[in-house]
């Protein structure tokens, strides 16, 4: 296996993502603080999406990135089995959550750190994060363990 | 759209080929030259081109510039038409627009695409492709690489909303396969039963290796004319077109994939003057096999019955109400994108589908997504009397 460069327990600095003059650029800015930061609507606080430029609700264009609560629920969740050498550095299959935040948003997300167990699909999870070549991305931690399965599991049930 | 004068006369096909090799351009070049063959025409014939690749992994994607590369003369109508997985019917669509508004008469539409470069597997070149910039960017920080997981997200949530369950996903791929063992073009020709699916390799939960479309390089040409004297001599009327292109939001509470796509499908039919009932094949598009289930009940094809107990019982293989993919669409034929699915129906309209012919079939349901379910467009073609 080659070496890569990272400190992330999951994935390789090289896909670190560019920070300066991105769309996202205030999320990496707070995140920085540990705070989570998201776009509404600047005139009726709609919660938008990340790349959103105008509001579907109202049509104004100011965008107002705010702090919301680091809190959400699981909407879905797969195991990603395949990892790109140069890519991954994880030796074990690695969880991608999609989640929905108290705020309204949803956000894509892996774990926090190497976890031996997956949300389900309405499991809630904390947000933190994790840093990728200096870049702090958002990440899930299981808020109810009790309710989490293993990690090769399956089923459905 | 529902002018019967619009017809599609001329189909031609590369081989698709699971190695590296050729440019989209040589591709294009081999299926325009097989397509105008087909369609006894010659390229000064033509007064319109429409192209199109997929947004791609490479820099030489197909262009405009492919009109003087592949030696057209003048034209009238020249495009390159970009929609994701929707572009082949958006450019059937539009070139029996411009034939009826009288902007063109004869339109070659070519497709051509090579994502299979030398020194990397599909799915690698796929997970080194999408950048750093904007939400992919972050997406791709948190472990999001090729398009696979992001299908097995829908995937999850479609199950955990509709119960399906991972024995539908194994009765669409070993259905689906089934149909490519009769089509001397699919890329995999071999047997599937449900052990085989259940010993593919995981690629990301619930989707196995098999579960997902196999890439190739290649390309189809379509030849669309207006004029009632040209082209092969089983004429396929274009009866009706549908688009819908939903636009999403990803928020809590609500779904953000499913939905959408059902008046792509009743607008084609009603073009066309006809019920789901009056259709004699489905050729959908299907990336990853839970997109067949699903748009198997987004487009009311099941008459209310679960996709997976439809597919379970038979209904989309050569004896059931609806015969579906058969080829062996993008899971075991070949993904060209909206290519697989149209130029399947074009041979099943024209009875030439040899071992997987169904038989007296003369009318087709052809459906394109593209995105994230993001579009939805569908065609209704008959074979004409």
């Amino acid at each position: 296996m080659t070496t890569m460069l990272t400190s992330d327990w999951l994935l390789a600095d090289s896909l670190a993502p560019d920070v300066s003059d991105d769309l996202l650029a205030p999320l990496y800015a707070a995140g920085a603080r540990h705070e989570l930061v998201l776009p509404f609507c600047g005139d009726c606080s709609l919660p938008l999406d990340l790349d959103q430029q105008v509001c579907d609700g109202c049509g104004a264009a100011e965008i107002a990135w705010r702090p919301v609560e680091k809190a959400g629920t699981v909407h879905s969740v797969t195991v990603m089995h395949r990892r790109e050498p140069d890519l991954v550095v994880a030796s074990d299959p690695y969880p991608i959550l999609d989640v929905e935040l108290a705020s309204g948003h949803r956000l894509i997300m892996t774990t926090h750190a190497r976890s031996e167990s997956v949300p389900r699909v309405g499991d809630r999870v904390t947000v933190a994060f994790r840093e990728l070549g200096g870049v702090p991305i958002p990440s899930a931690t299981p808020a109810a363990p009790r309710h989490t399965v293993p990690l090769t599991t399956e089923a459905r049930s | 759209m529902s002018s019967p004068d619009v017809a599609l006369v001329g189909l031609g096909m590369t081989v698709m080929s699971l190695t590296p090799g050729r440019t989209p351009q040589e591709l294009a070049r081999e299926a325009v030259g097989f397509a105008l063959v087909d369609a006894g025409l010659e390229r000064g014939d033509v007064d319109g081109l429409l192209v199109g690749t997929s947004q791609g992994v490479r820099p030489d994607r197909l262009s405009v510039t492919f009109a003087s590369q592949g030696g057209f003369s003048d034209l009238r109508l020249l495009e390159h038409i970009e929609i994701k997985g929707a572009t082949t019917i958006a450019m059937i669509q539009r070139a029996a627009l411009a034939i009826q508004a009288g902007a063109a008469r004869t339109v070659v539409c070519v497709f051509a695409d090579a994502p299979l470069v030398a020194g990397k597997g599909a799915g690698s070149t796929y997970a080194h492709s999408g950048g750093h910039s904007g939400v992919r960017g972050l997406e791709r920080a948190s472990g999001v690489l090729g398009s696979v997981p992001t299908y097995a997200l829908l995937a999850q949530r479609w199950m955990h909303v509709t119960g399906a369950d991972v024995d539908d996903l194994c009765a669409m791929t070993t259905t689906t396969r089934a149909w490519a063992l009769g089509n001397p073009a699919a890329v995999v020709r071999t047997p599937l039963d449900a052990d085989g699916y259940h010993a593919s390799p995981m690629i990301a939960e619930p989707l196995r290796r098999l579960d997902c479309a196999r890439p190739v390089n290649g390309a189809v040409a379509v030849v669309v004319s207006g004029d009632s004297a040209v082209g092969h001599r089983t004429r396929i009327a274009v009866r009706g077109a549908g688009r819908e292109h939903p636009v999403r939001h990803r928020r809590a509470g609500a779904e953000s994939w499913f939905g959408g796509g059902r008046r792509a499908v009743d607008d084609a039919l009603a073009n066309a003057g006809m019920a789901r009932t009056d259709l004699d094949v489905a050729e959908l598009y299907d990336p990853f096999s839970v997109v067949t289930l699903m748009l198997l009940e987004e487009y009311a094809l099941t008459g209310g019955r679960p996709a997976g107990e439809f597919v379970r019982a038979g209904e989309t293989g050569p004896a059931g109400t609806l015969p579906t993919n058969t080829g062996g669409g993008q899971l075991s034929g070949f993904y060209l994108q909206g290519m697989t699915p149209l130029a399947e129906a074009i041979v099943q309209l024209r009875g030439d589908g040899g071992e997987r012919q169904v038989a007296g079939a003369t009318t087709a349901l052809v459906g394109g997504i593209g995105g994230r379910l993001d579009h939805h467009a569908a065609l209704v073609l008959e074979r004409a009397a």
